[in-house]
């Protein structure tokens, strides 16, 4: 397998829930993939069966090329950061990220040098041996990044990283998840809401919806594909706006805008998770 | 294993939680040492019983404290949400468990290590210091594999912090509630048999025996077999059932 992250078929029952049923995709090395769909798509779940801490009940996997079969070895190559992770309130940033660098197997002075690195890397470089409980939400998501970094993952899940913060933490998580991607060259599946910042960091999306893949495709595929039918759209210079408005009047057309229309990824969302 | 174990010893201790808990059994062991040293109505105590007594409080309240410790382990990460990132580093889930599991013991060992001078000082006058610190640290050092074991096992088990806690206490309460009851019930083949099934109550009767009795440490081992098999049993379930059975509880869905 070159991709790296492929999933064939990968169910996940609780009883007779289903919470995630026959979830096929792959994720190329490199590319930033979009995990959207609403509360209860099985995003979380998707996520866990294929970072190893659930058991898939049907299907395989494989990610960074490792099989689901040896789920410690895949643990080696990914990072993660956990939906609403916590974190150690008695340690600082720094104690923090040398534990789990040590986790991986690095030697003392190692772990030590990953750890001021990556605390640079999340701009946390002057926090770190500030104790975690006095860390903002969005400091912790930073320091939650690093730790997923803490073993230079060749994939990295990220679950809703950016909940809870302002917009201005927003934009700097996504900015910092474009880093990954393009300074390590390391894959990332980006669980989040924020559409509009997905259509900007993605390249493709899976789209989720009550368990099953609902679409998958690069942003303007999938958009395109929900968006078509939505309006019909016509070109016309602006100088003949006035004209066409009072002519599609008389005509009896409703306009509904007088703006070029462009199609949106948060139309094919709300188009195919309140459709299906 | 060692990274864990490094790690919950430095969160124990150096978080200051170990040293709240050490510091209150201290005092405890102050008072009772207070007590059966200066008050005439326990001087009534024969000597050996007043170390009897004190190494019995020693052990209980040592092995209360390791069994407090470990009910906190994974159930305590679970609710803090930091397990999830804990099962997602390669190290294994045994190795997991017994880093904790060692890293509660070690509240036992200090504990332990605490009582040792009040011993010396109540056993100094009889020559009864080495018997003393030696059958203390047997039975303690079983009773705390075996109440800590119990505690990781229910933490590994319970569906939230405060349900490891409370259910880990009232076993132990169980587990006391022989040692209260009056002698003659204590007496007869039943009587014989709960003493000797229940790990705490042989193991202070074998303290009693080679405290306060001076009995050979071979004489009554037959009271040992109970915290032994306890030790053992609950430590392999604990480490080798248990440590499979981790999971990061309900609610595992997006």
């Amino acid at each position: 397998m070159s991709a790296a992250v492929e999933a064939r078929g990968v169910e996940k029952r609780y009883g007779s829930l289903v919470a995630v049923a026959d979830l096929s995709f792959a994720a190329e090395p490199g590319e930033i993939l979009g995990v959207l769909g609403p509360n209860g798509a099985g995003k979380t779940t998707a996520i866990r069966v294929l970072t190893t801490i659930l058991d898939p009940s049907r299907g395989s996997f494989a990610v960074a090329g490792v099989p689901h079969t040896r789920p410690a070895e895949i643990r080696r190559r990914i990072g993660v950061l956990p939906e609403s992770a916590g974190y150690p309130e008695h340690q600082t940033g720094e104690e923090y990220l040398r534990y789990h660098a040590r986790l991986y197997g690095r030697s003392r002075a190692d772990a030590q040098a990953a750890a001021g690195v990556l605390l640079d890397e999340v701009g946390l470089g002057d926090r770190g041996s500030t104790l975690i409980s006095t860390y903002s939400r969005g400091m912790r998501q930073r320091l939650g990044i690093a730790r997923a970094l803490v073993n230079e993952p060749q994939v990295v899940f990220l679950d809703e990283p950016t909940l809870g913060l302002d917009p201005a933490g927003q934009r700097q998580m996504l900015t910092t998840v474009r880093r990954i991607a393009g300074e390590r060259g390391a894959t990332v599946l980006l669980s989040t809401h924020l559409l509009a910042e997905v259509e900007e960091t993605c390249s493709r999306v899976l789209i989720l919806n009550r368990g099953r893949v609902a679409a998958e495709g690069t942003v303007a595929e999938v958009a395109a594909r929900a968006a078509a039918p939505r309006a019909a759209r016509l070109r016309i210079s602006a100088a003949d706006e006035e004209r066409a408005r009072l002519a599609l009047a008389e005509a009896d057309v409703t306009v509904l805008g007088a703006e070029l229309e462009t199609a949106r990824l948060s139309d094919a969302f709300l188009a195919m998770t309140e459709a299906a | 294993m060692r990274v864990v174990t490094v790690q919950e010893l430095r969160d124990l201790w150096l978080g200051g939680r170990g040293l709240v808990l050490t510091f209150a059994f201290s005092l405890l062991l102050s008072v009772v040492a207070y007590l059966v040293a200066t008050n005439r109505g326990l001087n009534f105590l024969e000597h050996r019983e007043t170390v009897n007594l004190l190494l019995q409080v020693a052990i209980a309240v040592g092995a209360l404290l390791a069994l407090l410790a470990a009910a906190d382990t994974i159930s305590g990460e679970r609710e803090r949400g930091t397990l999830e990132s804990l099962l997602l580093t390669p190290v294994s889930r045994l190795e997991l468990t017994v880093g904790k599991l060692l890293g509660a013991l070690s509240l036992w060992a200090v504990a332990f290590l605490v009582s040792t001078p009040y011993v010396w000082f109540l056993a100094r006058g009889v020559g009864l210091t080495r018997d003393a610190l030696l059958t203390g640290a047997v039975v303690g050092t079983l009773l705390a594999v075996f109440l800590g074991s119990l505690g990781v096992l229910i933490s590994i088990l319970a569906s939230s912090n405060r349900v490891s806690l409370s259910l880990s206490l009232l076993l132990l309460l169980a587990l006391f509630v022989p040692t209260q009851l009056p002698s003659n019930a204590q007496q007869g083949w039943a009587g014989d048999l709960l003493l000797r099934a229940n790990p705490i109550t042989a193991g202070e009767h074998y303290v009693g025996k080679i405290v306060t009795n001076g009995r050979a440490w071979t004489a009554d081992v037959s009271w040992l077999i109970s915290p032994l098999v306890c030790a053992a049993v609950f430590a392999t379930a604990a480490l080798v059932v248990g440590a499979r059975c981790i999971r990061l509880g309900g609610g595992a869905r997006g």
